[in-house]
Formats: C-alpha cells, structure tokens, sequence
C-alpha cells in the first residue's frame, strides 16, 4: 500500500539506470542517512557508538570488501584479515614516517598498498579456482600474519610487538588516539565507509561490476567475449583488498586503538566470510545486514538477560551466546540459503502488493 | 546498429574467414582431421554431421579457445596459426552456445550490456562515479541494447534474472548478447536445440533477419536437417572430424557420402 511504484513514470535511461529507481526506496535511504549522520551521535551514548556502531561499520567495510570479491567475482577468500592487517601496518608506517600528511590520506593510501598486494596473491587465480584458490589465499593470510608477527619493521622496532595509533587531527579534532571523542571518531569512520558504499554500489552497476559477474556465472563465455580473464580478476583482487585494507585501517586507528599481529588471524577471515554468506553473495545492503547479524546480535543477547532482571551467571550468558547465535545462523541459511539480503527483497517484493494477492 | 562490417575492407562474396587443413587432437583423440572451408562474406554457413563430428570443436578452433595442432586460420586476410579468444572477439567473432552459456544471476538487460563490454572505453575513475562520461557511455550503450531488445521481442523480460526463463528465450537472449557485439561474424551453436516447432520457426526468422538486415556472416551447427536445408548458402559436412562434403543444400542432399554418414551403408 505504501511501498508501490504504481505511477512513477521513467522517462530517459537514466532514470531507469538509477541505483534506486523506486521513490520510496529514496526517501528510505534519506531516512537511514539522516539517522546514522545525526540521530545516532546526537543521542547514541559511549558505549552505542564505540561498541556497537564503529565495529559494525568497519566488518561492514571488510564485508562489502570480501562481497566484491567472491559474491560479485565469485572468487573465495580466506585471507581476508591478512589483507586488512596490511592495510592497518601500512597506515600505521606511513603516519609515522610522515605524521604532518593528514590521516584520511594515509588511511586512503594504506588501501592501495592492501591492493597491491591483494593483487599480487591474486595472480593464482587465473589457473586455480574453487578449493584451490581458496588454499592460494589461505598462504596469503599465514604469510602476512607471519610478517606481522616476525619484522619489527613493521612495527618500528617496538619491543611489545604492537602498533599503537598515534594521535591525528582531522579540522583541529582529534580522530585517533587516547583523546578521540567517540562521536568524531564514530563520523570519521561512517563518512568513510557511507562513501565508499557509494563507490562500491556505482562499480557494481556499470561495466567493471558486469565485467566481473560474467567471469563469477560462465568465465568461458565471458572469455570469448572478450573480457580479459586475468585483468578482470586482478581488478576485483585489488578492489577487494584496497576495501579490507581500509576497513583493516579503521578498525586500528578508530575502533582498537592499537593492535597486535593476533588481531589479523585466520578467525577474522572467517567471520568476515560468515557476514558475507549470511549478509548475501552479491549484495552490498546485505554486506551490511550480515556485519550487524553477526556482531550485534550477540551483544544484544548479553544485554538481553540483564536488561530484562533475568538472574543468570555471566559464564552461563556467553554459552547461551554462543549456541542461539549458532541457531540462528543455521535457521537464517535454512530459511533462505541467498542471505539477508534475498529475504529483504522477497519481504520488498511482497510489500509491492500487500494487501492484495495479486 | 550499424550495418556490422560494412567498413571492413571485406566486400560481399569476398572470404572473411578460411580454415586450411586444420587438425585438432586431445592427446590421442583426434577431433578434427585435416579440414579445410570457408565462410564467404554475407552467407549463411551450415556445418553439419553426427554426434561427436567436431562440429563444436570447429567453432572452438575458430574463436580461439581451441589451438589447433596443425593448420592455419584466415581471417579478413590475416593468416594465423591460431585464433586467441580476446583477438577473435574483438576482431568481431560472437558466439552462442550449445547448452545456453549465460551469466544466470544477471538479468536480460545486464547480459546483453556485457556484449557491449569491448564497446565501452570509459575509464575506471568514472566508473567510480556513475556519472559524466561513465553515465553518457552507458547510456548511449543502452540505446543499442534496446534496439536488439526491439529486434528479438523480449520487451516483457528486460529486468528478469535469465536463470528464471524457460530455455527457449534463454536461446534468444543468447543471440542477443552476441548480438550486442555488433559481429562480423556470428558462430551459432545449435541454436535451436530443443525447441518447439514455434520457437524453431522464430529463431530461424531472427537468423534470416540478422543476415539480411545488418549483413552479419552467419555460421550455425544444427541438427535439424529441414531447417539447415532452408536457412544455409552452404553446408559443410563433418563425419569423425573428416570433412566430407561441402557445397549448396542442393548438391550436399544428393551427395552419395553424406547419405551414407546419416543413413548407414548397406552391408
């Protein structure tokens, strides 16, 4: 009744092109918009913003990043976290080295050097797919996790093995480091992340995203028509790694503070995967949906108990965490195998015609 | 779209493609010996024979994703050894496939748009904006598309995911996206493989359209002889990767080794 696209007329390409054809969809967008800008850092408490809405944005980041690559490419990833550790070392050697460059440079440009070396371990990919590919990767994620660990280098020599971030100003506000208030940090880290959404929603849409959906559903007949296999698959590892690489950036400099080689390991790469498959292969919204799934819900189930005056021990609150938060997972992929996502658009498509069934 | 071609250099009669004594083996099978044919600018080229005569190879050896053993490939006056896929492609050689080779996730529209995928030149830096050249480009590209949409009648199905038409449309979406390559030369895979008697009818009259509208060169493999008959110029004849006849419909149908490769020989 009220979501219907009866009576909007499209009158040129362009607005039969666009990302968002129907009205409704706009203002709900406006809406969401409105809200995450000014709502949520005008009555969002510390614990809301820091805990809850920076972790969320970030995974939603490395799952968008993680999505380009094996939901719009079809191509599998287990490395991931390796990837975004390079790109959060990366940010972390180029502000030491140049601490006057403004942060959001560096941020920007650690995502270029997590592309590059994406890039690199994405070259098997040419001859390898499926389970192999997935071993490929799998080197990438132990290689670079070693390196974290083994230069210290990397960590200027630091003899903790950590890398903290220092403190960076962005207008006069200071964005990372002890003295950062949650709302700038929480701002700075959702202007990344809502723009980057932008750029990744336009690529997806035009010719690079139906370059790399054709390799993902038939790569021989995308091969004889002359798409280039290799660059089109280098292109996604890049696109890929430079999300995870600045998604790895702000989650060190914006959420953690400082980080250790531990951060990086093989079980980021997985929950990352987990947000993809749950969130949906090939959509960015439900890269959204599946980071607030899995990193939400169970902080909602600790608060559940307390918030309600149930009296349980906190020990027996983080086993029932984890075994509804399993449930759940099982039942949302029995239900619907595609993701979130495809429930969101069948619950869009019903919408179109409630209340009548035809 | 433009008439595909007629700025080539190729005139109408001329040979745009020959292949000379190509031979093709997987280790030791040998799937296509010692055959030689050409396409002649314009036609309709048939290539016909038996289950496993090397009539999908052939088509493989000639946009590239085969290389041939043995032979050489002629193309619009280029002699090769062998064909690449990229080369082939953008030298204006599409294709369908036997069993429909879509991108099933995407819809009609988005299909056809990837055929225009070497059409569009735009940089990488606009694609990040969807907006100036990247928008005029997909736009213009848009245009074309609609136009084949026009052509092959799939109006109704623009915005479908393809993996949800039932297979006869799948087909003419198949055209259409070789379609969107604006080829000089179409290689049609049994287009009408399991089609009913309406859908056969329609898709030999696109394939007629195609070849007198935009002038495109045309060869299929087909199984069904009466269709054969009616559409093609010339019909080559494949038997165990052999070539053994080529010529007219006419003298192809008369020809004492063909009937005997369809029919059996007495013993």
């Amino acid at each position: 009744m009220f979501y219907r696209e009866a009576g909007q007329y499209k009158t040129s390409y362009a607005a039969d092109m666009a990302v968002f054809p129907i009205r409704q969809d706009r203002i709900g967008l406006a809406v969401i918009l409105f809200t995450a800008f000014v709502l949520i850092p005008a009555f969002g408490n510390q614990f809301f913003l820091s805990s809850v809405m920076i972790p969320t944005l970030v995974f939603a980041l490395a799952a968008i990043g993680l999505n380009i690559l094996t939901g719009y490419t079809g191509l599998i990833s287990l490395g991931t976290a390796a990837f975004m550790g390079v790109g959060a070392y990366a940010c972390y050697k180029l502000t030491t080295w140049f601490p006057g460059v403004n942060i959001i440079v560096w941020i920007i440009a650690s995502g270029f050097v997590s592309a590059f070396v994406g890039a690199m371990f994405g070259l098997p990919s040419l001859r390898i797919k499926g389970f192999y590919l997935v071993v490929a990767t799998l080197a990438a994620q132990f290689f670079l996790q070693w390196c974290f660990g083994r230069i210290p280098w990397l960590v200027n020599y630091n003899t903790s093995g950590a890398i903290e971030a220092p403190e960076r100003f962005l207008f006069g506000i200071p964005i990372t480091g002890a003295n950062a208030t949650p709302e700038s940090r929480y701002l700075v880290v959702l202007g990344v992340v809502a723009l980057m959404t932008w750029f990744a929603s336009n690529l997806v849409h035009g010719r690079v995203g139906r370059a790399w959906m054709a390799v993902r559903d038939m790569d021989i007949a995308a091969e004889l028509m002359g798409i280039r296999l290799l660059t089109t698959k280098l292109l996604a590892f890049a696109v890929s790694s430079f999300y995870c690489g600045v998604s790895g950036a702000l989650m060190v400099f914006l959420w953690y503070g400082s980080a250790e080689p531990e951060v990086f390991v093989i079980n980021q790469s997985f929950l990352i995967l987990f947000m993809v498959i749950i969130g949906g292969l090939g959509s960015l919204v439900g890269s959204f949906m599946g980071a607030a799934l899995i990193y939400m819900l169970p902080i909602v189930l600790r608060l559940l108990p307390a918030a309600l005056g149930v009296p349980i021990a906190a020990a027996t609150v983080e086993h029932l965490q984890f075994i509804i938060v399993g449930v759940l997972i099982i039942v949302f992929l029995i239900a619907e195998p595609h993701g979130l996502a495809r429930l969101w658009q069948t619950g869009k498509q019903k919408l179109r015609i409630w209340p009548f069934p035809y | 779209m433009r008439a595909p071609g007629s700025d080539k250099g190729v005139a109408a009669g001329d040979v745009l493609l020959a292949v000379d004594n190509v031979s093709l083996n997987f280790g030791g099978v040998k799937a296509i010996t010692d055959v030689s044919f050409d396409i002649r600018k314009g036609e309709i080229r048939a290539i016909i024979g038996p289950n496993g005569a090397g009539k999908t190879s052939m088509l493989n050896v000639i946009n590239g994703f085969y290389h041939p053993q043995q032979g050489r490939i002629t193309y619009r006056g280029e002699t090769r050894q062998k064909m690449r896929p990229y080369v082939a492609a953008s030298q204006g050689i599409s294709r369908t496939f036997q069993n429909v080779a879509l991108f099933k996730g995407m819809s009609t529209l988005d299909n056809i748009m990837a055929g225009r995928t070497l059409k569009m030149r735009g940089s990488f830096f606009w694609q990040l904006f969807r907006h100036g050249p990247a928008m005029r480009e997909e736009i213009e590209h848009r245009k074309v598309v609609e136009e084949i949409i026009d052509f092959l009648e799939i109006q109704a199905i623009r915005k479908t995911p393809v993996g949800k038409l039932p297979y006869g449309l799948q087909k003419r979406v198949e055209l259409g996206r070789a379609l969107a390559m604006e080829p000089d030369l179409l290689l049609l895979d049994e287009p009408m493989a399991g089609m009913n008697l309406e859908e056969k009818e329609d898709m030999s009259r696109f394939i007629i359209d195609v070849n007198n509208q935009y002038g495109t060169t045309i060869a299929l493999i087909e199984h069904d002889i009466g269709v054969v008959m009616d559409l093609s110029d010339r019909i080559v004849v494949l038997e165990y990767g052999r070539k053994i006849a080529d010529g007219t419909p006419d003298q192809v149908k008369s020809d004492q080794t063909v009937i005997d490769a369809y029919l059996g020989v007495p013993h």
